[in-house]
């Protein structure tokens, strides 16, 4: 890969390291796991670079394939037996010994559905006839789907986001952004009536401060809010704000009780942001976005550089999806959007994930070789 | 050793760490940008010398190949398509670098186009109707001199080195 972008292995490098580094802090054996997981998301990374070196176009042939796959996969956790429901949502897939989050895979099989059916329906889609919208409903159905099935607002934000995203890319016609986001205000709005968990959250995000006692669903009895649904949000604020600007410095963090019981649950996984923000304070945390940023800067800029349909849609997506995922954990964590559990990229505990990223990274820089070679050699 | 010694020396590690946080962005910005300013276009810096560079470095200066159109339904007679590094898949549909749409003889994935340290080859992959040089069916990758005329559907390519 002489012509990849000599950007993004760096900034993945870092986010890695201070992944591992904050897990290790919080329980060392879940660092050795995470660790684990690195070889493994490198392994397919190495694998992924090698056996696409030469042209990664050809998976554009077997688009449907992938998009059936990343269906199969975000059906999995709702299927009996294999199944899994974790904190209220059912996300998680258990075959033997191994746990896994498909979600996480489905996210990067959609984008390479999605990059190679939109290069090829683009033109159609722009002339913006009524029937040209079956997909685009099919697909804000599905996303609605698997919201009602796992109960996980963040999912389906995530898949239905990357496909608006890439829509406008394909088209340019920033209406169809618009019209998707109100149809998905709309599901959500009807998805909330109904079901009970995103109502929870919801409430958890408005108001997680109570003064009276309230109905708690957890122990069924009275009690504050912040002492019950809000517990968790309420104690990463409390451990943002004890960050300060400077931090408490790495190691000197307060995360366990005086009796050594943990305060927040879930610490390592979704509330990774709030760890890092209290032990490197304002400024640290600042650089941690600031990477996040210069990644999808270059994510961006590969999309720009790139020849061909496919190459421009698949490095956007890729981008898109990582930069949304980015911003819902963070938004949610700081309590600007309602809080979804999903990971933190590179950064948070969580084999799936730290795998999924190796791979979308090892997209991006194949397509990123491919368009500077081109440059470069014209 | 006191408490107050080891909190200062912790503060001044925590303070190292940021400033070398902080040195790895700048780092990355200054040199991105200045990639932003050569107009997306110029040449990337990097510490790898590209194959390019490498074989103009090289005493034996390789001359670049071209594909001159002869004849085709598809595209322009006379139109010059340069190979390069990168190897160049030709065929019907838009997924390839040299698209032969209206070519009714052309399969989906037909043929490439490859340069090698030796010269221009051309492999045929796995089209329904075959790929000619001079006249003769090419089955396993094939090294092409000049004036070799290549067929593939119903598109003439004449090799120009």
């Amino acid at each position: 890969m002489p012509y990849a972008d000599p950007y993004l292995l760096p900034l993945a490098a870092l986010l890695t390291a201070i992944g591992v580094t904050t897990i290790y802090r919080l329980e060392p054996d879940d660092a050795f796991r995470q660790s684990l997981w690195v070889v493994i998301g490198v392994a397919f990374f190495a694998v992924a670079l090698v056996v696409y070196r030469h042209d990664y176009r050809r998976v554009e042939t077997y688009k449907y394939l992938f998009g059936l796959g990343s269906l199969v996969l975000l059906a999995l956790p709702a299927l009996p037996g294999i199944g899994q429901t974790v904190n209220g949502a059912r996300l998680w897939v258990k075959v033997g010994p191994l746990q896994f989050q498909p979600g996480e895979l489905a996210k990067i099989l959609l984008i390479v559905f999605l990059a190679g059916y939109l290069r090829d329906k683009r033109e159609v889609l722009a002339q913006g006839r009524l029937k040209d919208f079956g997909p685009l409903l099919l697909i804000w159905g599905a996303a609605m789907l698997v919201l009602l099935q796992t109960n996980d607002l963040g999912s389906a934000l995530l898949q239905f986001g990357i496909f608006l995203a890439m829509l406008y890319v394909a088209t340019g016609r920033a209406s169809f952004a618009a019209a998707g986001l109100v149809l998905f205000l709309f599901g959500a709005a009807a998805v909330y009536q109904v079901v009970d968990h995103v109502q929870q959250r919801v409430t958890i995000w408005l108001q997680p401060w109570t003064e009276e006692p309230v109905f708690c669903a957890q122990t069924g009895a009275q009690a504050l809010r912040q002492d019950c649904g809000s517990f968790q949000l309420v104690k990463s604020l409390y451990s943002i704000g004890n960050g300060g600007f400077g931090g408490t410095g790495l190691g000197q963090g307060t995360f366990t009780t005086t009796a050594g019981d943990p305060i927040i649950p879930f610490l390592n996984t979704d509330f990774i942001y709030s760890a890092i923000a209290q032990e490197l304070g304002l400024v640290g945390a600042a650089a941690l976005l600031l990477v996040y940023m210069l990644f999808i800067a270059r994510g961006m800029r590969i999309a720009i550089r790139a020849d061909d349909g496919f190459s421009k849609l698949l490095a956007a997506g890729l981008t898109f999806g990582f930069a949304l995922q980015t911003f819902i954990i963070v938004g949610g964590v700081l309590r600007v959007i309602p809080l979804t559990g999903i990971t933190l990229p590179f950064v948070s505990y969580g084999g799936s994930s730290v795998v999924a990223n190796f791979v979308l990274l090892a997209g991006l820089l194949l397509v990123s070789n491919r368009a500077n070679a081109q440059h470069t050699l014209r | 050793m006191s408490g107050i010694e080891v909190d200062e020396a912790l503060l001044i590690l925590k303070i190292a760490f940021i400033v070398l946080l902080y040195l790895f962005i700048w780092r990355i910005v200054r040199s991105a940008s200045r990639d932003f300013r050569t107009g997306g276009g110029g040449a990337q810096e990097s510490m790898i010398i590209s194959p390019g560079q490498a074989a103009s470095l090289g005493p034996s200066k390789q001359k670049r190949a071209r594909l001159v159109v002869l004849e085709s339904p598809a595209l322009a007679p006379g139109e010059e398509i340069p190979v390069d590094a990168a190897p160049v898949s030709i065929g019907r549909g838009g997924q390839n670098d040299i698209p032969l749409d209206g070519d009714e003889f052309s399969s989906a994935r037909h043929a490439r186009f490859e340069t090698r340290r030796d010269g221009l080859w051309v492999e045929d992959t796995g089209s329904t109707n075959g790929t000619f040089v001079n006249g003769a069916r090419v089955t396993t990758p094939r090294r092409l001199g000049r004036g070799d005329v290549v067929r593939v559907g119903q598109t003439d390519f004449r090799v120009d080195l």
